[in-house]
């Protein structure tokens, strides 16, 4: 009953991590709106989280640059167990129109199991929610088969 | 026998009411009514009330990490217990306008010093875990409980002084003697010479719980929620239970401190339904906490939520002057009176 | 008068000490032989006046003794004599407890030190001259017991002279000293002339009858003079000087011994010899002192950036409590403030003892370049917490027990004289508190916690003899704090009756009917030392509920699998940052907030303030001598006018 309760609250209470790998800003801002009074985010019980350690879900944005890469993949590694790696927008995907630049290291997926994709160059806030809400489900099976 | 009934009775107090059980579900209740009133006056719909429980449950389900540059791994891991259980314990002296749990052991100026053990729980588990944002974390928190303790000061020793020259010895701190006098000559607030220092008092919660727009030791955006940046897991969950039986403490005490005379009202009403003799004991019980926290609850909205709403966070030097000038100022007005008789 | 065989443990506590030092001078070049028989000397003196707490303070006897048997004839005293009542026994506990737990950690502490055998001499000196000081029956033998200890204290302040800071800190201490010295004989000659005596049962019986103009000065300058002593504002930065450069288990013996003799001669002067703590003005100089002393010491400490100068600014601050409740003359406030005294000497110890630690193992103090210990040294760590929150006063630690009583007697007496004075010393005396714990604070993060620098990857735990010492003043820091009924009633109450029965220790003396019929009707009355607690607190029963809520919330957090916490060395890889800590996604690397600023949000404020009191803090002895000269000008001039 007990494990019960804590697959649930962990499907109820998914605390987000913001990384801007390189972003251009657009998906950061379309972040941060997702939590304002139209689409209340807070409704589902998101949360911008002030550290990596009290996170649940890693939103990723930005097309990840050689520079943040390390940065990028050792703040996803403090986020403990079970955590869901969300990309948000088309740049972390495929690298977006800087595709093949000397400084993009990315796709993200090359380095680490990324269990959501949002994609949209930015994504609707609509679509954020969606694929957060996705997120919050694969969490729930993560932290069951636990 | 009876020793072995009176212990249980004790272990039930500290464990059910008015102890963990009770301030577990009262704490995170007020939490998430808290929360719930914030974004209705922010016009969202807000997340459920129930969502500190939730919040609550995943973090015990969450991996806990102790970093390798922790200095104790100890202290990193019990401070938040400890912390935890002196909070419970505090609530166990607060009084529920009449009955008291543990009468007789803890007078005012004592919870005062009891309201700094949690605090500096977490500023040693925070400190033990070797981070800088929580070094500076633990810089803001000192001084936000240097900034909380002198308004607190002025307040207990205004209330001191106006129940013991009422009840003849000049002075009390104890409880029992604040609540008889409140019993008789109505609450605290009614008094025009208190209601600066009530006034004070509602504005040191906010403080003293950490709360927006007096939680820049734990700011997120800025030093990534400071003393808690390397908490993970269960110690966080313990450190947010905390926070939230903390605004449960604090609003109570000003319940017990200036809104005691609610209690002769819950006391009639029992006899005006004819009850008499350990039911109406039980019943009174009962009702006074249910009053109670509905008027922890209306205290959370006016201080911490409406401040939440319509403040933006200060910088940790207006929090000090901000204490030490305007909340002291009003608390030192009613000190003064009291001190005059009025 | 009955001759039993405790009526010669007083000098033989003293002789114990003396004797050990001579006899260290002889053999000291024996390593063991000299431990031996220092700690031997510090046990006899210690078990003494243990043998003597049944007597002196459960039946209320006054040990009169006079050296050689010459009691006095014709009325006049002119003997060497001991006198132990209450009062005297109670801080000769005190000091008898404090020097044996810093012998004890002397043994490992001073085995690197050369001359160590000169150590153990002026140790002992430094004992026998503070043990002398307290349990003396007159004023003469006080000064010379006065000067024995200021040159031991002085030598001991420069023994490590190669110390960055220890000669010049040994200087002022002398110049200052040596002024207070002064200020003690000039008193001790003024009262003789006037009174023809110098025995203290009979100038209690003579001086308050015959207050003039001279007896008057002489108060006041014994008053300064014992006021250096005890280091109170405006002689508070010989103390920082002091200590800064002190072994620690000297630091003891200065902060704990040494102003605990300063206030005892306080109280000795102004309740027996000059009896004058009725009157409301006597009572405002002690807690006007009292209470400055408290509040800019609390504020020179948050400024300080050595872990040892803050340590001795909060001595000073704690002594200004003791100061202010004794200055109340009620009887809770002396009961408080004597309780206060206690503990100090407690706490205080055990915090100049891991300092003294830190030091040993690091080899500096500095706050700034300290940090992370408790990886290595993680019983220091718990032994200094203790005494941090004892200071601090966080319950059920002894430092919150007798400043509850403090701040009680201070508001009851608000409240009694209607003086609003008063209750300013009351918020005074619990904002102090709070600053205190603020700065215990910083030194945990400083030292303690916080990232650990990598020179000091390699240091150790102290050996066992050390944490022994420091482990012996936790525990007796925990017992006062934990049981404050049982300290009352056996300790300071017995102590705080010996003050308000002046009459009794005149006749103990004299001869009884000696104090009424010089006295006549002016013979002080014995008081009843009753008081009411306006307040409640069981730490007992508190302590019960709190470990038995700890325990079911442990047992439900264990239960809950609270304790499997995944934890390993970082890995080598360089981007799996797991187990590092969080610096916004860098690779971490040593950065270790703390040390003297880390109250910024507070000093910002008050920066009018720090700044004074920074160019106030010369670090000229010129400037601390006049500050002397000042204060004697004042409080003479004061006394002049009062009386």
């Amino acid at each position: 009953m007990f494990k019960k309760l804590i697959a649930e609250s962990t499907a109820k209470s998914p605390w987000l991590f913001h990384i801007n790998a390189g972003s251009c800003n657009g998906c950061d801002i379309e972040l941060v709106s997702v939590l304002t009074p139209r689409y209340d985010a807070e409704r589902l019980g998101f949360k911008l989280a002030g550290s990596p350690r009290h996170a649940d879900i890693v939103v990723v944005t930005g097309p990840v640059t050689t520079q943040s890469l390390p940065r990028v993949l050792r703040a996803i590694s403090q986020v403990p167990e079970p955590r869901c790696i969300v990309t948000m927008g088309s740049c972390p995907q495929s690298g977006n129109v800087f595709r093949g630049s000397y400084s993009v290291a990315g796709p993200l997926s090359k380095y680490v199991h990324v269990d959501v994709d949002v994609a949209g160059c930015a994504p609707k806030p609509e679509a954020v929610i969606d694929g957060l809400a996705l997120a919050t489900k694969i969490l729930k099976e993560k932290r069951e088969a636990k | 026998m009876s020793i072995v009934l009176s212990a249980v009775q004790y272990l039930g107090y500290v464990l059910i009411f008015p102890g963990f059980l009770f301030c577990f579900l009262a704490g995170l209740l007020l939490c998430g009514i808290d929360r719930k009133m914030v974004a209705k006056m922010q016009k969202r719909v807000g997340p459920p009330v129930l969502q500190p429980f939730y919040d609550f449950f995943k973090l015990c389900g969450k991996e806990t990490i102790v970093p390798a540059a922790a200095s104790s791994k100890t202290v990193f891991l019990m401070a938040p217990l400890v912390g935890l259980a002196a909070l419970v314990v505090l609530q166990l002296f607060i009084p529920i306008f009449q009955f008291t749990a543990f009468s007789g052991m803890a007078d005012i100026i004592v919870i005062l010093y009891l309201l700094l053990i949690p605090a500096l729980a977490t500023i040693l588990g925070g400190a033990a875990s070797g981070s800088p944002y929580a070094g500076v974390g633990l810089s803001r928190e000192m001084v936000t409980i240097i900034s909380c303790e002198l308004p607190l000061v002025l307040i207990l020793l205004a209330v001191g002084k106006v129940v013991g020259s009422a009840s003849g010895t000049g002075l009390t701190f104890s409880f029992s003697a604040i609540m008889a006098y409140q019993a008789e000559h109505g609450s605290l607030i009614l008094k025009a010479s208190m209601i600066p220092a009530a006034v004070a008092m509602l504005m040191v919660i906010p403080g003293e719980t950490g709360n927006h727009p007096f939680d820049a030791a734990e700011a997120e955006t800025e030093i990534c929620e400071g003393l808690l940046a390397e908490y993970s897991g269960p110690p966080l969950g313990v450190y947010k239970l905390s926070h939230a039986i903390k605004m449960l403490t604090l609003t109570s005490l000003f319940v017990a401190l200036f809104l005691g005379g609610i209690g002769s009202g819950i006391e009639k009403l029992v006899l005006l339904c004819g009850l008499s003799g350990a039911a109406a004991g039980a019943v009174t019980v009962i009702l006074g906490a249910i009053v109670l926290f509905l008027l922890c609850v209306v205290l959370t909205v006016v201080c911490i939520s409406f401040a939440h709403a319509v403040t933006a966070r200060l910088k940790i030097e207006q929090i000090f002057k901000f204490y030490w000038t305007a909340v002291s100022g009003l608390a030192l007005i009613s000190l003064v009176l009291a001190w005059y008789g009025l | 008068m009955s001759t039993a065989l405790y009526q010669h443990f007083p000098i033989f506590a003293i002789m114990a000490l003396f004797l050990g030092a001579f006899l260290i001078v002889l053999f000291g070049n024996i390593k063991p032989l000299r431990h031996a028989i220092a700690l031997l000397a510090v046990t006899a003196s210690l078990g003494f006046l243990i043998a003597l707490v049944k007597p002196v303070m459960l039946n209320g006897e006054i040990i009169a003794y006079w050296m050689g048997a010459r009691a006095p004839a014709g009325g006049y005293a002119i003997g060497i004599a001991l006198e132990v009542d209450a009062l005297s026994l109670f801080f000769g506990l005190l000091i008898a407890t404090a020097v044996f737990v810093s012998c004890v950690y002397s043994i490992q502490y001073m085995r690197h030190d050369d001359n160590v055998s000169q150590y153990y001499t002026l140790f002992l000196m430094l004992a026998g001259g503070v043990m002398g000081l307290v349990l003396s029956g007159d004023l003469f033998n006080m000064f010379i017991m006065v000067e024995i200890l200021t040159f031991a204290a002085v030598a001991l302040t420069a023994f490590r002279n190669t110390v960055n800071g220890a000669l010049e800190a040994a200087f002022k201490y002398l110049v200052v000293g040596c002024m207070g010295s002064t200020c003690i004989l000039a008193g001790t000659i003024m009262l003789y002339a006037q009174a023809h005596t110098l025995n203290f049962a009979q100038l209690s019986a003579f001086i308050p009858g015959n207050m003039n103009t001279a007896t008057v000065v002489a108060f006041a300058l014994l008053y300064i003079g014992f006021s250096t002593k005890a280091f109170i504002v405006p002689f508070h930065p010989l103390a920082a000087d002091a200590h800064g450069a002190a072994p620690a288990s000297i630091s003891v013996l200065i902060s704990g011994v040494l102003t605990k003799s300063g206030i005892y001669g306080i109280i000795r002067l102004s309740y027996f010899l000059f009896q004058t703590m009725e009157l409301g003005t006597m009572q405002f100089l002690l807690v006007f002192m009292g209470s400055v002393s408290m509040f800019v010491c609390v504020t020179m400490a948050l400024a300080q950036h050595d872990f040892k100068r803050l340590l001795a600014f909060h001595s000073i601050s704690q002594i200004g409590y003791v100061l202010t409740a004794v200055g109340l003359c009620t009887a809770m406030g002396i009961s408080s403030g004597l309780y206060h005294a206690m503990n100090h000497t407690l706490f205080k110890g055990l915090l100049f003892l891991a300092a003294g630690a830190v030091l040993h193992e690091t080899g500096t103090t500095d706050l700034g370049k300290l940090g992370g210990l408790s990886k290595k040294m993680p019983w220091t760590t718990a032994l200094f917490l203790v005494g941090a929150f004892s200071i601090s006063g966080i319950p059920p630690f002894n430092g919150f027990a007798s400043k509850w009583m403090v701040y009680q007697s201070i508001y009851q007496k608000a409240v009694e004289s209607g003086n609003i004075g008063f209750l300013f010393v009351t918020i005074i005396a619990l904002v102090t508190s709070v600053l205190t714990l603020a700065s215990f604070v910083k030194v945990s993060q400083s030292v303690f916690f916080g990232q650990l620098p990598k020179e000091y990857e390699n240091v150790k735990e102290v050996p066992w003899g050390m944490r022994l010492a420091m482990g012996l003043f936790a525990v007796l820091c925990i017992v006062t704090g934990l049981f404050p009924n049982a300290v009352t009633t056996y300790l300071t109450q017995p102590a705080a009756a010996a003050v308000f029965n002046v009459a009794n220790y005149i006749n103990a003396m004299m001869g009884s009917g000696y104090a009424e019929s010089v006295m006549g009707a002016a013979a002080p009355a014995a008081q009843a030392v009753t008081f009411v607690e306006v307040g409640v607190w069981q730490p007992v029963s508190w302590l019960l509920i709190l470990i038995i809520a700890l325990l079911a919330i442990t047992i439900v957090a264990i239960a809950g699998q609270y304790d499997r916490v995944s934890e390993k060395a970082p890995a080598p890889a360089p981007v799996d940052g797991k187990y590092d800590l969080f610096f916004g996604g860098e690779q971490s690397v040593y950065s270790q907030v703390g040390g003297e600023d880390l109250f910024w949000g507070f000093k910002h404020n008050w920066r009018g303030y720090f700044s004074f009191m920074h160019e106030l803090h010369s670090g000229i002895v010129n400037d601390y001598a006049l500050w002397a000269v000042v204060a004697l000008a004042l409080t003479t001039l004061y006394m002049l006018i009062v009386f």
